[in-house]
Formats: structure tokens, sequence, C-alpha cells
């Protein structure tokens, strides 16, 4: 499943999802974004009004470096821009919130064309790929994810294949490897 | 070492440009603003290998960021890929910073840092 159907060029491109797939999409992407959410100190920053900027300020909000986050995807996703700590901190406190509201965007999008079609009770969806980039960079933060928790490198597919049916992790390694056909798909039609 | 020897002769050629700076032509100041882009260019965005962006993935990225012809962006991703590690652009400090933040966007591994003439 997962096929696509027409070309990105045409502006009908589009893929075929069965319930159970939309469901597992969207439990994903709800997972992502709610440990994309978690550090709140950014609304500040995302704030238009200047008094909540000077508040932030005033709060040592834009004067205090911001470090690597812990968890390891938060780590994979927001990755130091320098080699060396000090400098990698500097740069995070201006880019980071604006990369995370970047790759939230991403996944709201993509939550979104994948709720129409549970909301409404449908089986089976033919969704349209109207922006295929954003499907792309968000389905490559769905397997950026995956990959930090299931230990992915190269030889995974050879492990995954070996692992016994019983193994409560093989469901998300096949979750893993689908959304790479998946992307294939999408990169082979734009 | 002819890098370095080019950037000793502008060096020590400042002082002459200097001197000149309040009765400069247009062309001295054309010079004076050259230099300075020389030194703002000494910057290089590097994307490192990782074991879960695709191939195709990674090549498209390269396309859609830095315009790559398909012939470069993947002659650049097979390095990534074989070696570990690309140069994909240098620039100044800002425009690699943009750089790295529009890679780190698209879920590439990216850093940047100060040109070492060609050793990372």
């Amino acid at each position: 499943m997962g096929e696509f159907k027409g070309a990105a060029g045409t502006g009908d491109l589009s893929i075929s999802l069965s319930n159970d797939e939309l469901h597992i999409l969207i439990n994903l992407v709800e997972q992502l974004l709610e440990l994309l959410g978690e550090r709140n100190f950014n609304h500040h920053y995302q704030s238009d009004d200047p008094f909540a900027q000077l508040m932030a300020a005033s709060m040592g909000g834009f004067d205090s470096p911001i470090s690597q986050p812990e968890d390891p995807v938060l780590r994979r996703l927001l990755p130091n821009a320098y080699s060396d700590v000090e400098s990698a901190d500097e740069f995070r406190k201006y880019t980071e919130p604006a990369l995370r509201k970047l790759k939230q965007d991403h996944l709201f999008y993509l939550r979104e064309q994948l709720v129409f079609p549970v909301d409404h009770e449908l089986a089976k969806a033919d969704i349209a790929v109207s922006d295929p980039t954003q499907w792309l960079i968000a389905i490559n933060d769905l397997r950026l994810a995956l990959a930090v928790r299931l230990n992915i490198d190269q030889n995974s597919f050879e492990k995954y294949e070996l692992l016994p049916d019983s193994d409560l992790q093989k469901p998300l390694f096949a979750v893993y490897f689908w959304l790479g056909g998946i992307q294939e798909g999408l990169i082979s039609h734009i | 070492m002819p890098a370095q020897k080019t950037l000793l002769q502008v060096v020590n050629s400042l002082p002459f440009w200097l001197d000149n700076w309040g009765m400069s032509t247009h062309t001295q100041v054309e010079e004076v603003l050259d230099l300075s882009k020389f030194f703002d260019h000494l910057w290089v965005t590097i994307v490192w290998d990782d074991p879960v962006n695709l191939m195709n993935y990674v090549t498209y990225v390269f396309i859609k960021l830095f315009g790559f012809s398909k012939e470069k962006a993947h002659e650049l991703m097979m390095q990534v890929h074989n070696e570990g590690k690309a140069v994909v652009a240098s620039g100044t400090r800002e425009e690699m910073e943009r750089a790295v933040q529009s890679l780190h966007e698209h879920g590439l591994w990216a850093t940047l840092q100060r040109e070492d003439h060609g050793r990372i």
C-alpha cells in the first residue's frame, strides 16, 4: 500500500492509504509533534507582540544560550550547527525555535491531509499530494525519529528480516521501511 | 601554499589602500569592497553521512537548495556516502548559517566551519 498515482508536475499526484495506514501515520505525526513542542520557551520568540518580546528578553530569554536537547530524537532533528559547543549553543539560541516551527508546520500539514478521510470514516483513501515537498520533509523527519529509537544502521534491513514475529520492535521496523518506500515513491514522482 | 602567499600579498598591500581611502576613486572603493568579500568567503558547509537519509532524497535536497545539476548533486551525495562527508557550499558565515539551517530543515546532518585550505 502507499501507492502513488499521477505525477506531481500535473498537480494530481495522489497516494492510496488504507484506514490502518492512516491511523499509524497520524499516530506517528502526533507523537513527533508532541516531542517537538516540549520545550516551550520558544513561544516568546515566535510572538509578534513587541511587549512579549521585551518581556522574554528581560527574563533572560535572549541572553541565555540554549544547549542541545536531551532527547536523542531531538538531537537528530535539531542538530548542532557547529562542532564547538559554544558556537553551536549561540547559533541554536537564534535558530532552534524557527527550526522547530518549520518542522511542526510540515507535520501539521501532513496531519491535516491524513485526518480528513479518517474523520469521514472512509475505509480507504486516495489523498491528493498537493505539496510533495512538505510530504517529503515530514515523512523524512518521521523516519529520522524512528531510526533513532530503533538504532538503525546500514545493516538494519537484514537484522529486521531475521527478527522473530514475537519481537515487539518488529512492527516498528516494518513501519520504518514502509515509510522509506513512500519516500522513494514521492521522489520518483517529483 | 599558493593561497597563503596570495593572502600575504593582499595583507601587505593593505596600508596602500588605506592611505588612499580618503581620496579614493570609484575603482579603488570597489577594490576595497572586493577585499572584504575575499576575507568573508572563508566558511564552508559540510554534510555528514548518516544511515537513514535515502541517497536519492539527499540528491533531491542538494538540487533544491543549491541549484546543482543532477550530475553534480549525485556526485556530492556519493562523496558524502563514500567518504562520510562533503563540502557542499562555501561563502560568508551568514550564507553558510542559512544553508545549514535549510539542510537541518530537510533533515540532513550539516555543520559549518571556517575553511581550512581544503582540509576538514
